[in-house]
């Protein structure tokens, strides 16, 4: 199984590739030096053969065919091929001396094999594997002299040269492929380490993570991109979960309320106006139950981004200067005060009208969650950092380790318990801000609660 | 009135049939998004109500091809929770109002009254009266028997909308959203508090109550 998917690894098929490249570099570089070291080898002999050639003609032309007839009969005597092979003939074609026969009288270079019917030589030489090279020609009598040398000096040189390339280009190509199959079983490993950790996650374990060397290569980048996809997954589902269960636990309450007050004046046979008290508060439960619903949906539009799309330059001062004007009255029948300290004409890109919602929650939370006799105030300016607004009070405020909680969903403090809403106020004014880049922290006003919206810039 | 409702969901067409005719008007059910467009296309109606999510062809289509037609009988859009932002959307493709299920029956006919009698946009009255209430827009001064009352911007806001809409119910949400723009439902009593603030002014010393409360449904100014 594994040595299959080798061979299909993209690792192992670049090698393959780049040991084929490698081979024909090889082959050519092989066969450029076999045609020039025979060329030249060929050339000396050549150069050699021609010159013994010259000379014994010069020495027949000089002193006579006789002394070339000695000279030829004791170098044929002599053993091994390594004297040469020698032939000549008067005019008439008759051998005079020469370990060699059947030989054409043609002039000029020839290689034939020892076998050849042509070339015979004499004596115990009968070996198929060498050649004669040679050269031949007819003196001005018109005798005909031929001096050849056994080509197994060449040949054999060009032998070794084919056998050394041939030995290493095989050794070659062993070690490329080995190398191929280490690195592809390398990387292998790696790829496996990542589908065994992403089915691991689909099996339901998702703790799993995949193991990063520290190599910071493109593996390790890769696994520890994955490894933080899996991360926000994990915390999206946890986050999920935490929201089915605090729905289901939330929900629940108000629904039985609704039931047991239904069941209730359907059990009992009331007056019509017990009736109709009944049905007005199984009608004002289930708006309740509607408007948290509502909430939970639009946090979830929210979280989603689609309302970027949407987002234009808004003035944020008439922003909070609307919700200003809306609450100001609102506060004030309730003994409280609402001051504002605005600098004029802030502008943001952003969707106007969950901003407007945003200052909204977290202005009706300082109205609703303090003491008469509270002062409310709500400022926006501009800062070297950017832009920042800020809504404080001072009222009770939030113990400090419950300050990052109530931006959770359903999340109340205790002391709002009493205090009607859904718990979802401050879960969209974080939606709300995480949507365009507004960092909210809520600060202790000493006392009271501050609550500081950064706005990117 | 005659009006065309285009539903699918048969429960819920029934109950708004049902109503509507209690009401005395005249009420023509599609129950598809193909038949209604042929009925509101062939039809005179004096409204048309129109479901967002409809078999065969949905609402939004409907309303834009009947406005590329030339038609400009006022529509109104139901929509589910879902679709409680596509309310823009809604807007830009030619629907006059905007209403989101559930709804009470009551938010439904005062938002329907005011559809049906909204003033035509050039119609540019600077001086409202209702009874002897005035208002003068452009001085930006409110009288009553001549005595001059003094309001808050957002009190004079309020009473503009509602001298508007005058003899007709308007809702609490109707009310945010006219008067305040907001498209959200409040934790705290912002429409109470401002009414009752303006009741103060206008009402209070005063033989007739003008600023009337509709218990459970809304509010109405009439003489």
């Amino acid at each position: 199984m594994l040595s299959r998917r080798i061979f299909k690894t993209v690792s192992f098929q670049l090698t393959a590739f780049y040991s084929l490249i490698f081979a024909i570099c090889f082959f050519v570089l092989l066969l450029t030096s076999y045609v020039t070291t025979t060329a030249a080898l060929r050339s000396q002999m050549q150069a050699e053969i021609s010159g013994q050639l010259n000379a014994m003609v010069s020495e027949a032309e000089t002193e006579g065919l006789d002394t070339i007839v000695q000279d030829i009969k004791e170098r044929s005597s002599q053993a091994g091929s390594a004297a040469g092979y020698f032939f000549l003939s008067d005019g008439t074609g008759k051998k005079l001396a020469g370990n060699l026969a059947g030989i054409s009288m043609k002039d000029g270079w020839r290689e034939a094999g020892l076998s050849d019917s042509s070339v015979a030589a004499l004596g115990n030489r009968s070996d198929e594997d060498h050649q004669i090279w040679g050269q031949g020609v007819h003196l001005s009598d018109g005798s005909f002299l031929l001096v050849g040398q056994d080509a197994f000096r060449a040949l054999s040189a060009q032998e070794a040269i084919i056998n050394s390339f041939a030995l290493s280009a095989g050794a070659a190509f062993l070690l490329a492929t080995l190398a191929g199959v280490i690195v592809s079983r390398r990387f292998l490993g790696r790829i496996d380490d990542i589908n065994n950790t992403s089915l691991a996650i689909i099996d339901g374990h998702l703790k799993e993570r995949i193991p990063v060397r520290g190599t910071s290569d493109e593996i390790d980048r890769l696994s520890m991109n994955l490894n933080r996809l899996f991360d926000s997954n994990q915390s999206l589902l946890e986050i999920l979960k935490q929201v089915s269960a605090n729905i289901a636990h939330d929900l629940r309450t108000p629904l039985t309320r609704l039931r047991q007050g239904l069941e209730e004046a359907s059990s009992k046979s009331g007056s019509l106006r017990a009736y109709k008290v009944a049905i007005d508060a199984a009608i004002t439960e289930s708006d309740q139950l509607l408007a948290t619903f509502a909430a939970l949906l639009r946090i979830a539009q929210i979280d989603s981004g689609s309302r970027k799309a949407g987002f234009k330059h808004v003035d944020l001062t008439s922003i909070i200067g609307r919700v200003a004007d809306a609450y100001g009255a609102v506060a004030e029948d309730q003994g409280k005060k609402l001051v504002t300290n605005l600098t004029p004409k802030i502008y943001f890109v952003g969707d106007g009208e969950l901003l407007l919602q945003m200052f909204a929650n977290l202005t009706e939370n300082a109205i609703r969650h303090t003491p008469s006799g509270t002062q409310i105030s709500v400022t926006i300016e501009n800062v070297a950092s950017g832009i920042i607004a800020s809504i404080a009070d001072s009222g009770p405020g939030i113990p400090e380790d419950q300050r990052e909680k109530v931006f959770e969903h359903f999340y109340r403090v205790d002391a709002a318990r009493a205090t009607a809403g859904n718990g979802l106020g401050l879960a969209l004014v974080s939606a709300i801000a995480k949507l365009h880049g507004i960092q909210i922290a809520l600060l202790d006003n000493g006392p009271g609660l501050k609550v500081m919206i950064s706005f990117p810039s | 009135m005659k009006l065309l409702l285009i539903e699918d969901d048969e429960r819920m067409a029934d109950f708004i049939r049902r109503g509507l005719k209690e009401h005395g008007h005249v009420v023509d059910h599609a129950a598809n998004g193909k038949d209604g467009l042929f009925l509101a296309a062939s039809e005179k109606y004096d409204a048309l109500i129109i479901d967002r999510m409809l078999p065969e062809l949905d609402g939004l289509s409907i309303l834009k091809m009947l406005r590329a037609a030339g038609n400009h009988v006022p529509a109104m859009f139901l929509t589910t929770m879902a679709g409680i932002d596509d309310r823009v959307e809604g807007l830009e493709a030619g629907a006059d109002d905007y209403l989101v299920k559930p709804f009470a029956f009551a938010e439904m006919l005062a938002r329907l009254g005011a559809l049906m009698r909204r003033p035509p946009a050039n119609d540019v009255k600077t001086e409202l009266r209702v009874g002897d209430l005035e208002i003068d827009l452009l001085k930006r001064v409110v009288r009553r028997a001549g005595k001059e009352i003094d309001l808050q911007p957002q009190e004079f806001k309020l009473l503009e909308y509602l001298m508007r809409s005058e003899g007709r119910i308007v809702t609490r949400t109707m009310l945010l959203e006219n008067v305040w723009d907001f498209h959200f439902d409040p934790q705290t009593s912002v429409v109470e508090t401002h009414i009752s603030r303006l009741r103060s002014k206008i009402d209070k010393g005063f033989e007739t109550e003008l600023l009337k409360t509709m218990r459970g449904i809304g509010y109405s100014l009439r003489a």
